[in-house]
């Protein structure tokens, strides 16, 4: 009877120990088992920014590591769990859903099909194994395009215009408004945004920073998708109220291409570093497990130089540069809508 | 704010709401012309968004903002064309026909500007204005409504004219009893069905012009998605208007003059939440709509296919 139970017994425990090994051997190789990824962007990887910068930059992470590439472009701003069952159908190891509108359908859909998602601000949404987050923010480098602004602003008076007011942009606002107060030049912030979810709305991007320009701006900051090229527009038939020639300060992409002499700078951002480090994380098994950042220290997050700067602005920008990623400048991470507000309130010169 | 209430930027805030009110106005308008014939014409804003793309490649290329509106115009009356198509001549459901043209308008533009314009994003030159001898050197309101393009003169004077047509002609009459019963008119020896394929193309068109203007003057581009809902604003001032033209043009100028004071506040640097200020225009539409649209007339027949024969 004894040496039956130890038969028994030492049956269990291999049992046991051989599901402990598969199931060991199974997380291994799903961890490592990255083959396709796949992108979700609103609008098409051709605007010169954020949707572009997506594509183009989950397009570069899939021939570094020499993964299947699936894009799904022009998506709009509605429901794309149809879109991401059929990825998930195609096979995708990584879904990276590229707009703040999808990060609720995304982790659903994670959930459901057990295809790891990547999601834009839903930091605390994190899920180990299968829901990421990447709530980018360009803070440091807005805080030198303030600077930038308030060197180079003629009225005293510059503007922000946005079309939304995402986390990543609300840091980005909140950033140039500390650099402009850095500069010790007394200038003036206006801020206005467009519409709720206006990214699309060129007419309104147009009208929105003509208003600012008229109300004394001659350097705009501009966060908009397509709407940023009605601010662009703007910028080049509206002259500011000196008479003047009026700015714009863009994000996220590099528009010189486009430019008719009134680009300033941008704020540019790689994401190559971010999803490369998911694609790692996935086969590592860390997926989920940590957000991720962009910044200075790696030129992830950089200040386009443009011959409309100065050299003698541009070295002044780039030692600040320096001390921020020496730490010896901090620049606050502020992601609140209601905060930037208030900062934009705090750091306004009344009128004299 | 008092230091901000320059006349530049008062001027540039009501300059602003005109540009926004024009295209609304014409779809608006446009609206009314359906509804009273008694199709519900929820396409209007693809037609608006194929008037935008079509308005703009034709202004760009031939370098004439007239071609352009016409060109747009021509588009919304295409898509037009479908709704009637499907709704007039097979009866199909207008609802369901209308939200299928405007997702396919915004498929289709998205996808040609995908391969014309997206690694260009050309834009158009200043806009030409007729300056009104006189008006124009009024401070603040004379930059505003008298240094403008014809077209905004033009779809002033268009609410005179529907309002005239409605009115005092046959034409009017016809439409009306189109929408209010449909089987009188027939009986009278008019036909319903080419009545209200008149109504719709003519709504198509200037829905499209209101997307031309939008792109080449609104916005001096195009890019996707860009009439960003105007259409289905256009329905609500049509609905609201209660068949009167007069009262479109005033729920266009109301809804372009909160935008602009939405703008205003924030340049101002009130610490409200700016979702709060922007619910203004809307919240503005519905206050309207609670005090003036009680009583709102809507055509009998409206939504429904006419069946000869059918009670």
């Amino acid at each position: 009877m004894r040496s039956l139970m130890i038969q028994v017994t030492r049956r269990v425990l291999m049992m046991g120990a051989g599901i402990a090994l598969l199931a060991a051997v199974s997380a291994g190789a799903q961890a490592g088992d990255v083959k396709k990824i796949a992108v979700l962007v609103p609008e098409q990887g051709t605007d010169y920014g954020w949707n572009q910068q997506g594509v183009d930059a989950a397009r570069a992470v899939a021939e570094k590591f020499g993964l299947e590439f699936l894009p799904a472009e022009g998506l709009g701003y509605g429901d794309v769990r149809p879109t991401l069952r059929e990825l998930a159908d195609e096979g995708a190891s990584l879904m990276i859903a590229h707009a703040s509108g999808y990060n609720t359908a995304a982790p659903e859909i994670a959930q459901e099909t057990g295809v790891p998602v990547a999601v834009v601000d839903k930091p605390d949404g994190l899920v180990a194994g299968l829901v990421a987050d990447y709530t980018l923010s360009g803070h440091d480098g807005a805080y030198l395009a303030g600077i930038l602004a308030a060197k180079m602003s003629r009225t005293g008076t510059v503007g922000i215009v946005v079309s939304g007011e995402p986390p990543s942009w609300n840091s980005q606002s909140a950033g140039f408004a500390m650099g402009v107060k850095s500069a010790g030049t007394g200038t003036k912030i206006l801020y206005a945004v467009i519409g709720p979810a206006a990214y699309a709305d060129a007419a309104g991007g147009r009208r929105v920073t003509e208003s600012v320009i008229s109300a004394g701006a001659d350097v705009v900051f501009g966060q908009g998708n397509g709407s940023s090229f009605g601010m662009i527009q703007a910028v080049e038939t509206t002259k500011a109220i000196d008479g003047g020639k009026a700015w714009f300060i863009d994000v996220i992409g590099d528009k010189t291409g486009l430019d008719k002499g009134h680009l300033l700078s941008s704020v540019l951002w790689d994401m190559v570093p971010v999803y490369s480090a998911m694609v790692e994380d996935l086969k590592s098994g860390a997926f989920g497990t940590v957000g991720y950042k962009i910044g200075l220290v790696d030129d992830s997050v950089r200040l386009l130089k443009t011959k409309h700067i100065p050299s003698d602005t541009w070295g002044e920008l780039m030692e600040v540069r320096q001390q921020i990623i020496d730490g010896s400048v901090t620049v606050a991470e502020v992601y609140d809508a209601q905060d930037v507000r208030a900062l934009m309130t705090s750091v306004e010169v009344p009128a004299e | 704010m008092g230091g901000l209430l320059t006349e530049v930027f008062i001027a540039s805030l009501l300059f602003g709401a005109v540009t926004v009110g024009i295209p609304l106005l014409l779809a608006g308008l446009g609206e009314q012309i359906s509804e009273k014939s008694g199709v519900l014409n929820i396409g209007i804003e693809g037609m608006m968004l194929m008037g935008a793309y079509g308005g703009f490649v034709a202004a760009y290329y031939t370098e004439s903002f007239w071609f352009g509106f016409l060109a747009g115009g021509f588009l919304g009356m295409a898509v037009a064309f479908l709704m009637v198509l499907f709704c007039v001549l097979l009866s199909m459901n207008q609802i369901v026909i209308g939200i299928a043209l405007t997702i396919g308008a915004e498929g289709l533009t998205a996808l040609l500007h995908h391969f014309q314009f997206s690694r260009t994003y050309p834009r158009m030159p200043e806009v030409p204005t007729l300056d009104i001898p006189g008006l124009q050197n009024i401070p603040v309101i004379g930059p505003a409504f008298f240094e403008r393009h014809p077209l905004v003169y033009l779809s002033i004077l268009l609410v005179v004219f529907v309002a005239w047509i409605f009115r005092r002609t046959q034409i009017g009459l016809n439409l009306q009893a189109a929408g209010d019963k449909p089987a009188a008119l027939d009986a009278a020896g008019v036909n319903v069905k080419l009545t209200r394929a008149c109504a719709v193309l003519t709504t198509g068109f200037l829905a499209g012009i209101g997307g031309a203007f939008m792109a080449n003057v609104g916005a001096g581009l195009f890019v996707p998605h860009m009439t960003h809902g105007a259409g289905f604003i256009g329905i609500v001032l049509a609905m609201l208007a209660r068949g009167k033209p007069l009262w479109v043009l005033l729920g266009a100028a109301l809804f372009g003059s909160s935008l602009a004071l939405t703008t205003a506040l924030q340049v101002a640097g009130l610490n409200i939440p700016t979702d709060v200020v922007q619910m203004l225009p809307f919240a503005m539409v519905i206050v309207v709509l609670i005090l003036f649209a009680r009583h709102s007339y809507l055509p009998p027949a409206l939504g429904l296919p006419y069946h000869r024969g059918e009670r």
